[in-house]
Formats: structure tokens, C-alpha cells, sequence
């Protein structure tokens, strides 16, 4: 049958792999190269070795950018998977209006980062100018304002997939644990947990990754204010590339930097997700 | 009895944080009836008579900013992108599954290490090459679309196509079926849910995204919603926020719609697709 | 599903019928004109984007030569100019800042020694030179200073004469402060540090210590500004700050908008800001309408007048086709010579075919008008008078990053106004100078 088939790949592949050059891979592969080059557009490349990335490394806005980020990234996959986690608890009980609660906590998921940004920007402002504040004038407050913006905005889409893992556990295991006098914090942290673990390492990995990739919602709400202290790595990098002229190499060395940052932790995550289903 | 106390409580609860789900919108949408001079100024006041300005600002918004414009350019470049990663994608996903030779598995692996690849990465190259070649516009966006979002779909329908029993497809084989009849009686009709899932991941970051369209598109001639509500913010050194408000309540709306009329879909699709992801 | 997927399908259809008929359109314009060459002009300034549209289709009907106006947003220029010019498609026309704009560009640069326009500038001072290369033509002058509402400095007891430097206008603005329950105004409009209205601080403002610091020395550039104006510079904006309609620490959400309606409603006397600002605050009424020059406290300010210059230069990107580059110079020669095109960028009300305002532009061009601005007039008066114009030396500026940083600064010193603060204003003003100056090199 293989051998049928071979014979269509012009129009079963070609399409796609093609589109995938243009999108993907010639981006890539130019990208990496152009790390190493002094140039203002594609054409006009001269190679200077690592200067970009010796510049890059300096640049302390830059590694500041990285510990905001790793921080925000960690505090909201904290919170974001723990509150995700207690409503899909809740939501799984024989409660009324389950699916409403369900729809309005996942609709802000289908909000886009820039819409989310300047409507939280309205609430922050209103809020804190009743305390002579603002949220871009203090980076700890960008920081707790961006925090519950991806709360708010992705604690809805965890929580299906913990609800659907939820809903995965046999009922059989439950009775049974009840049979056996088992108190509601020992069903859960014995058989629900350990029953999640898929879904908890997919959660948690997707929220890390959100979390280093957020650019949109960075841009909308805080912009980096003040002074770049409220700027994530995705903005730095695109500052760094559109902001001034010349600095387009040191751009392209943080974005490769970036992009080994961001496979380090997919690989963690294959690490993970593999030794869970060895263990299985 | 003992029992009923907490689902009170938790229902109780629940139906708090529902309230302060919908708060945001909610200020915005009270907002945007009002007078941009009294936006800033106290954002959680109802619209009284000195603010109220009926649909002014929405007025503002289609007019002097595009807003229906840019909402007709997003729902295209959606709806185009989605379709051609649905039909493109599964057909290609079929295919390196059922041909194994070293091609299809490089493919197969470049797809999924495209997964992770953040899109600064490759940013400032695509929106070069997509100059390059043209692709500035919102038909040539579609093949942008199509090569970054390809990773994600290609990596999902082959999840779905290896769980297919070979048998189905040497049926329809022997009963004279090409490939690509193959492929379309029997392969798609059974990959059908998959399908919904990956359309409702791939929508969901099209209708949204903002760097990769500000960037390939030309945006003199076009700006989807999110481009057009950014420029509102940044640009002609005005900011409306009368315009801003209602601007963001008409990039809600398709939203909401979209949602709660396909809500059982999006929602099997999240489930299904995180698994699988 | 299939009822779905009927709809989906319909409308994918009707989009791509609408796709297609526009997109001819947009290629029989192209047809009849690929001999010709065509113009696109990457236009700096926000507040004169429909008028540049419509004196690019009125050029079009004209000649039957396209021109593409994009206007860049707001603090967005040098990036999107970049990316443009990355593009296939670049600007033929766009413009610079001054010196330290032209560093970046000069490549890109055309000569225009001997063009036609060059030859319709009143002088030469307004053309920027690349060594011999005439890299770029100013093409518009402006002026900016604190603009008055004389009939509210009138309701609380003063009038223009009262005010002569620093000090005077200190005392007018605390006494309007103290009275402000009882007069219903505030001295200041909000100094607004949105991204739409920080550039009157942070760049304009910041010219003042930059100005007298130049001067001192006798330079008008430097690597490594020493920053001995910046008590001063703290002083005026103490005084905006702390005298306006606004909280100081809501500053950062305050946009261009919010401080112009301040001054439309008659919520405050003075309002820092420009000759291009006349026609967002004409309804003020032209007889209450005055302009004085921003005093800071230096020595010898009874005798300034008020910041005058460009920032503004014209350049034809060289790298474009021939048949584009003598399109561009033809139509810039237009618009310095037509009639309606002049009026359209010097006039005022109505200026334009279409009845819009015009653009209300100074020009330095032999065929500049008597202005219809009364702003720009009020700057003859004070140059007739002797005073001494404050020229712009913002345009030396290290980058748009310094003005960045220098703008934060600002924004989180108005909330909380510590010496420590302070200090960051001054390091961002000092340091950051040598710093950018040195990465911008």
C-alpha cells in the first residue's frame, strides 16, 4: 500500500513541506546565521563571529529581563495550575450550573493578548489611582498586574484539561477507597494526584512556556514600563531588533539565545512527560 | 444534610469568582457608552447623563479607525488559514505516517522541533522572506500560516492517524480506491474529531495573534483587530480611549459568539488537544 | 456540523469574492502608471495624516502619478521607517530628525544639491548637509513654548506682562494653585506621560537645559553632556507637575488628548506645546490664545523667546529606482510651489478642497504665506521684539532610547518626588547620554 501512495506526495506533501520552508525552516536556518552578522536587512550581512552574543550577554537590561521573566513564569504557573486544579475539583462535584461556571471561567482564553492588555489596563489604572498609583511605575506591580492577567486568562484552559483528567479516573478506585474509610484528603492526595500526574506535567509545562513566551499581553499592559523594568525576554528581544538601528544582529544572538532557553525547558518536559509513562 | 452546607458554600463561591470573571469585560463595555474624557477618570462609574454618548464611540471607532475594516481582514485571514492547515496538514500527517522512509521521518521530527521554536526566533527572517516573496498580503499570510502553524497540526494528526486501523484503508484499497479517494472517503470522515481539534486550536491562535501579522503584513493597506487596537493606542498622536473601549468590546463579540455557539466543540478540542500536546 | 460547515464555507467563499475585486482594483492603478515611477512618502507626523492623504490624491488626479502616504504612529517613526525600508516596496520620500537621524541614513540619503527644491528655500541654513551632499531639506519651522489662555490668566488677576521669567511665573502659577477651589481652573494643563503626550517632556522640555548647557560652552553637539541646567530642569517641571488639573502620580495613563481638553474646557491657564497644535485648541478662541517662552530660571531669560526650529527633513531615499527618485523630487517641488498644496500645508481652517483644515505649517520656502496660525505669528512678534529664539537642540539627542529613559525617569519621579528619584532623572539624563552616545556611534 506504501508504494500506492508514494506516488501522490506532490500533492499530499509538497504543499505543506513547502510552506513549511518559507515559514519555518529557511527563517530558522537564515536566523542562526544572521546571529553571527552585522546587518540592517537580509541582504546586506557582514560576519563578525560572537560579537552579537558577547554584547548580548552584557546587555544587563537583557539579563534582567531573563530573571523577570523566569520569575513571572514560575509565580503564575504556581498560581494558575493550583487555582485550575481546585475548579476543576469544584466543577466536578454534583453542583448546579457546573456548565456555566465551566464557560465563563475558559471564555477570556479566547481573548487575544493585546485585547486582554489594554482591558486590564483600564481595571489596574481605576484601581490604583484611588491609591496614587499607576501600574507602570513600579516594576513589582507590572509584575503582579501581568501575574493576573494570565491568571484570569488562562486558569480557564488548565482547568479543562484537569477536568477531563478528573473525569478520567475510574469510579470503581473511589468507591473503593471509600469502602475502605478513606478521608477526602487521603482519596486526594493518594488516588486524585497521583491518578493526574499526565495532566499536571502537561499543565505545568504549558504554563512555563506561556509564561517565557509572553509578548502580547507584556506590550499591552506595561509596554516594559518603567524603564524596561517590567520587560519580559519576548520584548526585549523584538525592542532590541526594532527599537534602534544597528542592534539587529544583537536581536537576532538574543533570540537564539532565547530559543535555546525556551527547547531547554521542552526537553525537561519530553524528559518528564516520558518517565511518567515508563512508570505507568 | 451534613453535606448540602458546603455545596452551598462552593456554589456560593463559585458563582463570586464567575462575577469577577466577567468584571473586566464588563467595566469595558460600560465604558465604551461613555465620554473618552471620563474613561480615565473613573472607569467604574455607570454612564450618566453628562457622560453617556449613546454609540458614539463605536461610531468612531468603524469610521475613522477601519475597526469593521480590520474585523473583515481577521475573520479572512482566519478562516483561509485554518482551512488550508486543516485540508494541507491532515493530508500531509496521512501521508508520512503511512510511508516510512527516512524523508517522512525527518519531516515528521523538523515538524515537531518547529513546536517549540519561539516565534522571536524566526521573526525578523520570515517578515524579510515573506517580503521577499510577496506574501504581504492577507492571501499570502495564509502560506505563512500554513508553514509556522504547520508543526502543531502535522504533529496531532499523525497522533490520530496511527490509532487508524490499516485494515479500513486496504478495504478501500482493494475495492479500487485511489489514494487521494482513499484518503477522502474513509480517512477523513473517521479523523473528524481531530479535525475539530486542531481548528479550534489553530483559530484560536490566528484570530489572536498580533506579532507575526504586524510583521508580514503590509499594514498600510491592512491591520487586523489586534494591529488595528494597537494602533489606536499608538498612533496619530491621539489616544480616543471612547474609540479604544468600544474598539476592544467589537474584538470581544465575534469572540463570545464564536464560543458559546461552538462551545461543546472548543471545549472537547482543548481537552483532547492538551493530551495529545 | 454540516450546517456549520455550510456557513463557514459561504462566507470563505464571499470573503474570497470580496478578496479578489479589490485586489484588481489595486492592479489597474498600477497599470497605467509602471513608466512613470510613483511616489511613497513615510510621513513623521501623526496630527497631519488625513491632510497628506488628501494632497496625495489630489497630486494623483493631477499627474496621474500615485502616491502611497504612510503615516508612522506616534514615537513609531525611526522603527517603522526601518522596516519599510527593509522592504521592496520602500519609502522614496521620508524624513530624518536632524544630525543625529542622518548618522543612520546617510546611505540612504539622495544629493539634492541643485534640485529644484532646494532652489525655493529662503536659506540655506535649512537644508542638512552630509559634508558637500545635501542630505535633506527642512520643510517645515516650528515653535513651541507654554501656550496661554490670556482670559483665564485674566480671571485671576495677571496678564502677559507680569510674567517675564522663571520666578514670576513660578509665583503666578502657586497662586493660581491656592486660589484654584475658588477660581474653578488649575494653573497647568496634565503633563501626560502617555506615549502620545511624553515627547513635550522628555524631548521638548529637555531641549531647555540642553539649550543654556550649549551655550555655555559654546558647542552644539557633545558626547558627554554635563547636565548643569538639570536643578532647573528639576524647578519647571516641579512647577508643571505639582500646579496642573492632575494627581502627579497619574501621569503615566494621561494622554495628549486629556491635556488639550484641559485646556479646550478651560480647566487650565497654561498648556506646554506647539505652532501644530492650533487647530486641536482653536476653540479656545484666537483672541485668548498666546504663547510665551518656557522659562527655567537660567541667567539672562528675560531675553529669550521661544524654542524655534525643525526637526523635520525631507530626504529621497537614493537607493530607489531613477523613474521613482524624479517622481519624488517633482512632487515635492509641488508641494512647495502649487498653490493648492501650499495652502493646503500652510493654511488653517478650511484650508483644503475637501474643507479640512489645513496643516498650518511655517515653511521655509519662498512661497510661505503669511501664517493663518496666529502662534506662528506670535513668534514674529517676538523675534521683531529682539528676543533670542531657543533653537532645537533636541535633534542631538543620542536616541529614541535616551528619550526613553529619560521620560520613565520623569513619570515615577512626578509620583513620588524624593531626591533619590531625582537622581534617576539625572542618571538617565547624564549617563545614559554618554552611554547611548557611545552605542549609537
Amino acid at each position: 500500500m506504501s508504494k500506492n501512495i508514494k506516488k501522490y506526495w506532490p500533492l499530499f506533501v509538497l504543499p505543506t513541506f513547502l510552506a513549511f520552508i518559507i515559514g519555518f525552516i529557511l527563517p530558522f536556518l537564515i536566523g542562526i546565521y544572521l546571529s553571527f552578522c552585522e546587518f540592517t536587512t537580509v541582504t546586506d550581512a557582514t560576519f563578525v563571529g560572537l560579537t552579537n552574543y558577547v554584547k548580548a550577554f552584557q546587555d544587563t537590561i537583557f539579563q534582567h529581563s531573563f530573571w523577570y521573566t523566569a520569575a513571572f513564569a514560575l509565580v503564575s504557573l504556581i498560581i494558575i495550575n493550583v487555582v485550575a486544579f481546585l475548579f476543576a475539583l469544584a466543577l466536578t462535584q454534583k453542583l448546579k450550573g457546573t456548565n456555566i461556571f465551566r464557560t465563563i471561567f475558559f471564555m477570556p482564553n479566547l481573548i487575544g493578548g493585546i485585547v486582554l492588555g489594554y482591558i486590564w489596563q483600564l481595571i489596574f489604572s481605576g484601581i490604583l489611582s484611588q491609591y496614587s498609583m499607576a501600574i507602570n511605575l513600579d516594576s513589582r506591580l507590572g509584575f503582579i498586574g501581568l501575574v493576573i492577567l494570565v491568571c484570569w486568562q488562562q486558569i480557564g484552559y488548565m482547568m479543562i484539561i484537569y477536568i477531563a483528567g478528573l473525569q478520567s479516573i475510574p469510579e470503581d478506585m473511589m468507591e473503593a477507597a471509600d469502602i475502605d474509610g478513606a478521608s477526602s484528603l487521603q482519596k486526594l492526595f493518594k488516588i486524585t494526584i497521583p491518578m493526574m500526574m499526565p495532566s499536571i506535567t502537561i499543565c505545568t509545562f504549558l504554563s512555563i512556556t506561556n509564561g517565557f513566551k509572553l509578548f502580547d499581553q507584556n506590550l499591552a499592559l506595561t509596554a516594559g514600563e518603567p524603564g524596561k523594568m517590567s520587560e519580559m525576554m519576548a520584548l526585549n528581544i523584538f525592542n532590541t531588533f526594532y527599537g534602534r538601528a544597528g542592534y539587529e544582529g544583537v536581536g537576532q544572538a538574543k533570540a537564539v539565545i532565547f530559543f535555546v532557553i525556551v527547547v531547554g525547558i521542552g526537553l525537561i518536559q519530553l524528559y518528564f512527560t516520558n518517565r511518567k509513562e515508563v512508570e505507568q | 444534610m451534613k453535606k448540602k452546607l458546603p455545596m452551598y458554600l462552593t456554589t456560593g463561591i463559585l458563582t463570586f469568582l464567575a462575577l469577577t470573571w466577567v468584571f473586566p469585560v464588563f467595566v469595558v463595555l460600560i465604558n465604551s457608552f461613555k465620554n473618552k474624557l471620563y474613561i480615565n477618570a473613573e472607569p467604574f462609574k455607570l454612564p450618566n447623563a453628562d457622560s453617556f454618548v449613546g454609540m458614539e464611540n463605536y461610531a468612531e471607532a468603524i469610521d475613522h479607525y477601519e475597526l469593521l475594516k480590520a474585523l473583515v481582514i481577521t475573520v479572512f485571514i482566519t478562516v483561509v488559514s485554518v482551512a488550508v492547515i486543516l485540508i494541507c496538514t491532515s493530508m500531509c500527517a496521512w501521508f508520512i505516517t503511512r510511508v516510512k522512509n527516512k524523508v517522512t521521518k525527518a519531516i515528521y521530527i523538523l515538524c515537531v522541533f518547529s513546536m517549540v521554536v519561539p516565534f522571536q526566533m524566526v521573526m525578523f527572517t520570515l517578515s524579510k522572506i515573506a517580503n521577499i516573496l510577496h506574501l504581504t498580503t492577507p492571501w499570502g499570510i495564509v502560506i505563512i500560516y500554513l508553514g509556522f502553524g504547520a508543526g502543531l497540526a502535522v504533529f496531532m494528526f499523525c497522533g490520530f492517524v496511527k490509532s487508524i486501523p490499516l485494515e479500513i484503508e486496504e478495504a478501500a484499497m482493494i475495492d479500487g480506491c485511489t489514494p487521494v479517494q482513499t484518503f477522502f472517503k474513509v480517512v477523513l470522515p473517521i479523523m473528524k474529531p481531530t479535525y475539530i481539534s486542531v481548528g479550534i486550536l489553530e483559530t484560536m491562535w490566528i484570530w489572536n495573534d498580533f506579532l507575526l501579522p504586524y510583521l508580514v503584513l503590509d499594514i498600510n493597506k491592512y491591520k487586523t483587530l489586534s494591529i488595528a487596537i494597537q494602533y489606536m493606542k499608538g498612533s496619530y498622536g491621539r489616544v480616543d480611549m471612547g474609540a479604544i473601549m468600544a474598539a476592544l468590546i467589537i474584538a470581544v463579540i465575534p469572540v463570545i459568539i464564536f464560543y458559546l455557539s461552538c462551545q461543546k466543540y472548543i471545549i472537547k478540542g482543548v481537552a483532547a488537544g492538551a493530551v495529545k500536546g | 456540523m454540516k450546517k456549520i460547515l455550510g456557513v463557514l464555507l459561504s462566507v470563505l467563499m464571499l470573503l474570497a469574492l470580496v478578496g479578489c475585486t479589490s485586489s484588481d482594483g489595486g492592479n489597474d492603478a498600477g497599470n497605467t502608471t509602471e513608466a512613470t515611477g510613483t511616489v511613497y512618502y513615510l510621513n513623521f507626523k501623526p496630527e497631519a495624516d488625513a491632510q497628506w492623504q488628501e494632497l496625495a490624491e489630489i497630486y494623483t488626479e493631477e499627474t496621474g502619478v500615485p502616491v502611497k502616504v504612510l503615516t508612522a504612529a506616534s514615537g513609531q517613526y525611526e522603527t517603522t521607517l526601518k522596516s519599510e525600508m527593509a522592504k521592496s516596496e520602500a519609502p522614496t520620500l521620508f524624513q530624518v530628525n536632524g544630525p543625529v537621524g542622518l548618522a543612520s541614513w546617510k546611505d540612504y540619503c539622495y544629493d539634492l544639491t541643485g534640485s529644484k527644491i532646494a532652489g525655493e528655500l529662503t536659506s540655506n541654513d535649512y537644508a542638512l548637509m552630509d559634508g558637500d551632499k545635501m542630505a535633506g531639506i527642512g520643510y517645515v519651522t516650528e515653535t513651541y513654548g507654554i501656550i496661554v489662555n490670556t482670559k483665564l490668566l485674566g480671571e485671576a488677576g495677571y496678564t502677559l506682562e507680569d510674567i517675564t521669567d522663571f520666578d514670576s511665573l513660578k509665583a503666578v502659577a502657586e497662586d493660581i494653585t491656592a486660589r484654584s477651589g475658588e477660581l474653578g481652573f488649575s494653573a497647568f494643563t496634565s503633563a501626560g506621560m502617555d506615549g502620545s503626550s511624553d515627547w513635550r517632556f522628555k524631548t521638548h522640555l529637555a531641549n531647555l537645559p540642553i539649550y543654556y548647557e550649549y551655550t555655555d560652552e559654546g558647542i552644539n553637539d557633545t558626547d558627554a553632556i554635563k547636565g548643569t541646567y538639570l536643578d532647573n530642569y528639576r524647578a519647571i517641571w516641579d512647577l508643571y507637575i505639582n500646579n496642573s488639573t492632575t494627581d502627579p502620580s497619574q501621569l503615566s495613563v494621561k494622554t495628549a488628548d486629556d491635556a488639550a481638553a484641559d485646556f479646550v474646557l478651560g480647566k487650565a491657564v497654561f498648556y506646554q506645546n506647539g505652532t501644530w497644535e492650533y487647530n486641536n485648541i482653536a476653540d479656545v478662541g484666537e483672541e485668548n490664545i498666546s504663547m510665551i517662552p518656557i522659562y527655567i530660571g537660567a541667567e539672562g531669560e528675560e531675553n529669550q523667546g521661544l524654542c524655534t526650529g525643525t526637526e523635520n527633513y525631507w530626504c529621497v531615499n537614493s537607493k530607489a529606482s531613477e523613474e521613482d527618485i524624479q517622481a519624488t523630487l517633482d512632487f515635492m517641488y509641488w508641494c512647495v510651489t502649487n498653490e493648492t498644496a501650499v495652502k493646503g500645508i500652510c493654511g488653517g481652517e478650511g484650508a483644503l478642497p475637501s474643507g479640512e483644515a489645513g496643516m498650518g505649517f511655517n515653511i521655509p520656502f519662498k512661497s510661505n504665506p503669511e501664517s493663518s496660525n496666529p502662534l506662528v505669528n506670535i513668534n514674529a512678534d517676538y523675534e521683531a521684539a529682539g528676543k533670542k529664539s531657543v533653537t532645537w537642540n533636541f535633534t542631538t539627542m543620542p536616541s529614541e532610547e535616551w528619550k526613553n529613559g529619560v521620560g520613565s525617569a520623569l513619570t515615577v519621579y512626578a509620583a513620588d518626588q524624593t531626591d533619590a528619584n531625582w537622581d534617576a532623572v539625572v542618571s538617565a539624563f547624564v549617563d545614559g547620554w554618554a552611554s547611548e552616545k557611545a552605542a549609537t556611534k
